[in-house]
């Protein structure tokens, strides 16, 4: 089986020029409190969404980051590229003010079919030229927590588009999926994640799985199954 | 169709007062993790006949009950809210929250030694086999608060807690949902308690992909339909009607949303 790498380096202040692979990075704006690194995320990312309610957050809550600047110079600075969603949750003034700014609003309230992460990945799936989609990586803030639906709704969209890199993340923790089709190499940034880690096999029991680099290793024979790994968030 | 027995469900532990006539007669633990207290706490402890901590659970408790009750002298309200069990590893409580609830009577059971099982997993199991002073006559329901959110490996841990020990009640909670098992063995009727409770709702079929699953009471109602991580999960559905009805071919996890009153 084909070697799949992965590394946290989305965490770090600079991602090293080196560092391989060399991913593109996507940010999406859910709309929960954001994480205390979202401004780092959005440094990294070359294309940054809002679903639906995020937008109230990016507006609301990146000035709170930088309280030592003035509210609207954050905000103009941190503004979305795209708003995508049904736009349920988005308050009008931060509707207009994006807007102004020049920010892509994309209305799919007619869609009730689907979330609206699932909504905003389709869109970057869409926009990414083909062949840059296998060095695409996905970075969601705001996919974990509050409410118990939408937290599984968000990770069945991870098996749903198990052929892109996206990373959940929230204060605590980043998790992804580890599909079966691959072997796994996880270099850990030890600076800003863990020791704390998991595998899950969500959805679907695993026969077998095997690890290597853990306290407690599993020691069977190839994974049949795609695997969530879960990483705690050290910053 | 299989004729199966009927599971009751229902979130009469949300209600400031339980009805009498309520049906099944359920007799309710409480078990509070490592997490801010959801702000309905106070209510759930005084449904419970029993209180536990697991671990720094028992930090929330002292730090934060109080804060539910700002116009009480602190101390009152650490003593009125003293659990009845402290269990776990013991490696989150705070020296000074161990020794008040062990003075106060608080009975400690240090299972540091244990590194094979997750807090809630060791309290689940203390309440099942040895907790005293229970009425088992009727059967239990144990209640979790701070079991979600956090850190996403121990909201799994926890997961899988409840599906391992599927036959019994346990109830997750957070200030934004709450969440339980359907064993695949019996039909469900879940009674809706509107004044507390929905109407976001989900079926997740959390362990195995699951071939058929039907409902009654949801705007999107299942109908003998597929359900599997990748596929179809059912999330953001809609609670319809007061009584909500699953069977399906495998345990699903039920979730509901808790109305912020």
């Amino acid at each position: 089986m084909d070697l799949m790498h992965h590394s946290s380096t989305f965490l770090l202040p600079t991602i090293p020029l080196h560092h391989r692979p060399s991913l593109t990075y996507a940010l999406v704006v859910l709309n929960q409190t954001l994480p205390r690194f979202a401004p780092l995320l959005w440094k990294h990312a070359q294309l940054r969404l809002c679903a639906d309610g995020g937008a109230n957050r990016v507006f609301d809550e990146m000035p709170l980051l930088f309280p030592e600047e003035d509210a609207s110079d954050v905000r103009r600075r941190y503004k979305p590229d795209v708003i995508n969603g049904d736009m349920d949750s988005i308050r009008k003034e931060v509707l207009d003010f994006y807007r102004s700014l020049g920010t892509k609003i994309i209305d799919k309230s007619h869609d009730q079919d689907t979330t609206d992460l699932h909504k905003c990945i389709t869109y970057i799936w869409d926009f990414a030229p083909d062949a840059n989609k296998s060095s695409l990586c996905i970075l969601v803030a705001g996919a974990l927590g509050g409410r118990y639906d939408h937290e599984m709704g968000n990770l069945n969209v991870l098996y749903c588009f198990s052929s892109l890199r996206i990373v959940l993340l929230s204060d605590d923790s980043l998790i992804y999926l580890l599909p079966r089709t691959h072997h796994h190499e996880i270099h850990i940034q030890t600076s800003v994640e863990g020791p704390h880690c998991g595998l899950i096999p969500i959805g679907v029991p695993s026969r077998s799985s095997t690890t290597t680099g853990l306290q407690w290793n599993l020691n069977d024979s190839i994974p049949d199954y795609s695997f969530l790994l879960s990483l705690a968030a050290k910053l | 169709m299989i004729a199966m027995d009927l599971m009751h469900h229902s979130s009469c532990f949300l209600l400031p007062t339980i009805p009498l006539q309520r049906r099944p007669s359920l007799t309710y633990a409480l078990l509070v993790l490592n997490q801010n207290l959801p702000r309905f706490t106070p209510l759930l402890w005084n449904h419970a006949q029993l209180h536990l901590c697991a671990d720094g659970g028992a930090n929330r408790l002292y730090d934060e009950m109080p804060l539910f009750f700002p116009q009480e002298d602190a101390s009152d309200v650490r003593r009125r809210y003293k659990p009845d069990v402290i269990k776990g590893d013991m490696d989150s409580i705070r020296r000074e929250v161990l020794e008040f609830y062990a003075s106060l009577g608080t009975e400690i059971v240090d299972k540091s030694h244990d590194q094979d099982t997750t807090d809630l997993h060791k309290c689940v199991t203390y309440i099942r086999d040895s907790a005293s002073g229970l009425d088992k006559s009727n059967q239990l329901c144990v209640l979790v608060v701070g079991a979600l959110g956090g850190r996403f490996d121990q909201e799994m841990g926890n997961l899988n807690v409840i599906c391992r020990f599927s036959s019994m009640r346990i109830v997750l909670l957070s200030n934004d949902s709450l969440i339980h098992l359907l064993p695949r063995t019996y039909c469900h009727e879940i009674h809706i308690q509107t004044s507390v409770e929905g109407p976001h709702c989900g079926l997740i079929p959390i362990g195995t992909p699951s071939k058929s699953s039907t409902t009654t009471g949801l705007q999107w109602d299942l109908n003998n339909t597929a359900m599997e991580f990748g596929g179809l999960v059912s999330t953001s559905n809609i609670v319809k009607e007061e009584k909500v009805t699953v069977q399906s071919d495998c345990d699903l996890l039920w979730t509901i949303s808790i109305k912020k009153l």
